[in-house]
């Protein structure tokens, strides 16, 4: 047996991406391991959520490779479908299906995807549901709930999938200031049960409480990594210590 | 003056069973104008599922091309012109049925409408709604079906009702192939007792009713729509 620890769950080579002759991204190498509660930060513009993206393909990276349970899965070949069943997504803008009633949203990907019964699926998506404070809305659509409840949901529908990673793309930035609160405790949870986590953020006090590693990416790459005592008591890149005198 | 009315009314509906012209020539119509929706439904469907695969994965180049060739020359002609078109010259040498041909031409002349309604209706599907069906692991075609159509096909359902408005009225060229469809049925009554007022203000009323029924249900659908729509 090796050392689980050792192969990390996630593991970026030189992640490029250009969109035209714009480098979004410059070459980010960085690794993920299991339990890991990543919060990456950095000004708008940065390419946080491209480098979010890229990890599960939504934007497509334009070099490097993603290795993911051991798969490269950049390369053509991967099917992409069958390993975003294992990476959750939170989006800023929720993107829950307006159609659908809430249970509805929770349990069409497992059914479809996963073969799971409706009992089956529901009962899970019941749990989950009560976990978050939500359990009497599972027959509501997601229109008819506040934005808070609604970012609760998505959370919940990734989660449905029993994925092995979560990818947050700041996913408090479009919520009225009442609500950030109710989603971070959420996120808190997770991380608490030890889910794997890459948040981009702008909640530097989620970031400080709950990380396990801050990174600041800034021009397309990483320029600083720590724990995020240290990260935010001693920043030693200039760059960084800017942007925390800033936003702090 | 009321006596004349009534003699003229007696002309041109009662004796000789005239008003059969107008019952025929209603059914055509309402024939026409269903199965050449139908038709267009399927056609506008496909199509704005083919161009906006292409438009966002870059596949099926060649069906695009062929589609977008489509489009042009249908939105670009008249419809009587593409109706004896494929009446005269296409299917000129094999007498088929003319109420088919008409089908056919209107059918596929809608197509090309309603394919542009079905486009519009797909990309008022907000990008997140793509990304989100992604993320949780359908495939594109799945994303599709699943999330993406259903709303689409929601939005849109007010919009293609008025095309089947606009359809209704404009089979009323259908004479040009000698098919008699309601406006014909009520030429040929003109043709018969020589006066034009009573029949065609009659073909006249009885399109105005109809549009005025669809219009109703129009309203109907919207109202139900946006109810369930709880947002």
């Amino acid at each position: 047996m090796t050392n689980v620890k050792e192969s990390p769950l996630i593991s970026v080579r030189n992640l490029e991406k250009h969109f035209g002759d714009m480098k979004v991204l410059k070459g980010i190498t960085v690794d993920i391991n299991k339990g890991d509660v990543v919060c990456v930060i950095g000004p708008s513009g940065s390419g946080k959520s491209t480098f979010l993206r890229c990890l599960n393909r939504l934007d497509e990276p334009t070099g490097g490779e993603i290795i993911f349970d051991g798969v490269n899965i950049c390369d053509p070949k991967t099917d992409i479908d069958l390993h975003r069943q294992k990476m959750g997504m939170v989006f800023q803008q929720f993107n829950l299906f307006p159609h659908m009633s809430i249970m509805k949203n929770l349990t069409i990907a497992p059914m479809t995807l996963q073969n799971k019964s409706k009992e089956e699926a529901e009962g899970y998506a019941y749990e989950l549901l009560e976990r978050v404070g939500l359990k009497n809305r599972a027959l509501d659509y997601p229109l008819q709930l506040s934005g808070g409840q609604q970012q609760r949901i998505a959370i919940v529908r990734a989660l449905c999938m029993k994925p092995e990673v979560m990818l947050f793309d700041e996913p408090t930035s479009a919520l009225d200031p009442e609500m950030v609160g109710e989603v971070l405790e959420v996120m808190k949870e997770l991380a608490q049960e030890h889910m794997t986590m890459v948040v981009v953020t702008h909640e530097m006090g989620f970031a400080r409480e709950v990380a396990s590693r801050v990174m600041f990416l800034d021009g397309g790459d990483f320029l600083e990594e720590n724990e995020p005592k240290e990260f935010f008591a001693n920043p030693k890149n200039d760059r960084l210590k800017e942007f925390l005198g800033k936003v702090l | 003056m009321f006596e004349d009315f009534r003699q003229q009314f007696y002309l041109n509906f009662v004796s000789e069973d005239r008003w059969h012209y107008l019952a025929n020539g209603l059914l055509v119509t309402l024939k026409l104008t269903f199965f050449a929706v139908l038709l267009g439904l399927l056609i506008g469907f496909t199509i704005a599922f083919i161009r906006n695969v292409h438009d966002n994965t870059g596949k099926l180049k060649i069906l695009n091309f062929i589609c977008n060739l489509y489009l042009t020359v249908i939105r670009g002609t008249p419809v009587v012109v593409q109706l004896m078109i494929i009446y005269f010259v296409i299917f000129g040498s094999v007498r088929i049925d003319k109420a088919l041909t008409a089908i056919l031409a209107f059918g596929i002349n809608s197509g090309a409408y309603q394919a542009e309604i079905f486009r519009s209706g797909i990309q008022s599907i907000p990008r997140g709604q793509m990304e989100a069906g992604r993320s949780l692991g359908f495939s594109y075609f799945q994303t599709m079906t699943k999330i993406i159509m259903p709303q689409a096909l929601k939005n849109v359902i007010p919009t293609l009702l008025n095309e089947v408005i606009t359809l209704l009225k404009e089979t009323s060229v259908a004479g040009y192939i000698a098919l008699e469809d309601l406006t014909k049925g009520g030429d040929i009554i003109r043709s018969r007792t020589y006066s034009a007022f009573m029949p065609l203000i009659a073909v006249g009323l009885i399109y105005l009713v109809m549009v005025l029924i669809l219009e109703r249900f129009v309203k109907m659908i919207e109202r139900r729509l946006n109810k369930n729509d709880k947002r």
